[in-house]
């Protein structure tokens, strides 16, 4: 983006900001890069970053019913159970394929972040 | 290769007088194919020249800015390209009604985006300290660890989610804030929310030329209004987002 397009920019200049522009427009990182040298690991990701999705949906949803009070003592304390279980195991895969938060956390493009 | 639909009227020379001035990608002559008063302003490129890379990408742009400097157009995307200039011309009768409608919508009028920018650390421990004012974050949650990890854990993740929701109520709130702005200006916009975890607010909007000043000015007072927040206004753009036409 050409500095004479900047209309308004509470820092005044295109460097201020080009950290936080250039965060949108960096895509690398968050790519599935899948070549047959790394088939395993690229697929890998793939599946884990759907299953994270999948997680992190069922844990928002479960979060949703307990704060609206429809659930009893003893089913926060199941549910807290499964939950913290399928967070731990998320973590063992994680660790187990070298990956991190950020490597499953998708650029979807103009439609920003999966999660 | 096709870089925009431009709405001519009796102004074809002007346009003409223009292209000889401009190259297109891979220093290409631009021309019009032209049909009725709408023309397609295209240069011939080698299939392998189409292949977009970041410096094409500019130079395509850049032909468009120009063109959009002098004409009401429409601009295609990067790649969009005929077999041949009879074949845009058949594009251009088949689909003169639609580009037609399209021209008139964006006639005088210029796209701008704001993206708005904050600290979320920052934003997210001024939305706990409100929130621990009217007590919407521990509503129901105990000061005091629960006799059971579980339970601590639920605590923790419900303390997240209703973070998370706080977060987008404000967001919306500053998007409602922002659209009675541009109601005034009758402006046409698209808003994305929590586009990554700093770019809260990715807006463009669509409104006469004329009130870029008054729109820079509203910014200016938003950004009074919000100082921990980098709000960023570009443009003015051609209408990249608001064209609804399906070319058949």
């Amino acid at each position: 983006m050409s500095e004479n397009k900047i209309l308004f920019n509470t820092a005044g200049s295109l460097d201020t900001i080009s950290a936080d522009i250039g965060n949108l427009a960096n895509l690398e990182d968050s790519k599935l890069k899948l070549t047959p040298d790394n088939a395993d690991s690229g697929l890998a990701k793939l599946v884990l970053t759907l299953v994270e999705l999948i997680r992190k949906l069922v844990e928002k949803q479960a979060m949703r019913r307990v704060d609206g009070g429809s659930l009893t003592e003893d089913e926060i304390e199941r549910l807290g159970e499964t939950l913290m279980k399928l967070e731990m195991k998320m973590e063992e895969l994680k660790k187990h394929f070298n990956l991190t938060d950020r490597d499953l956390n998708i650029n979807l493009g103009p439609l920003g972040d999966l999660m | 290769m096709i870089y925009a639909l431009l709405s001519v009227h009796e102004k074809a020379e002007k346009l003409n007088l223009l292209l000889s001035t401009i190259k297109g990608i891979s220093q290409t002559d631009l021309m019009a194919v032209s049909y009725k008063e709408i023309a397609a302003v295209v240069s011939c490129q080698k299939e392998t020249d189409i292949i977009a890379d970041k410096n094409k990408v500019l130079e395509y742009a850049g032909v468009i800015d120009q063109l959009a400097q002098h004409f009401t157009l429409l601009p295609m995307r990067y790649g969009s390209s005929m077999e041949s200039n009879e074949a845009i011309l058949v594009m251009l009768k088949i689909n003169y009604t639609e580009i037609h409608q399209n021209l008139l919508k964006v006639e005088n009028k210029n796209e701008f985006g704001l993206k708005i920018f904050c600290d979320t650390q920052k934003l997210h421990t001024q939305i706990r300290a409100e929130s621990e004012i009217n007590s919407s974050l521990n509503n129901g949650l105990e000061d005091q660890p629960a006799n059971s990890v579980f339970k601590d854990y639920v605590n923790k993740k419900l303390r997240e989610h209703r973070l998370e929701e706080l977060m987008i109520s404000y967001v919306d709130a500053l998007i409602a804030e922002i659209s009675i702005y541009l109601d005034q200006f009758h402006a046409f916009y698209k808003f994305k929310k929590m586009t990554t975890s700093n770019n809260i607010i990715d807006a463009v909007f669509l409104l006469d030329k004329e009130k870029q000043t008054e729109l820079v000015s509203a910014i200016e007072t938003l950004q009074h209004r919000y100082p921990d927040l980098n709000v960023v206004l570009t443009g003015p753009w051609s209408p990249f987002n608001f064209v609804e036409i399906t070319i058949k």
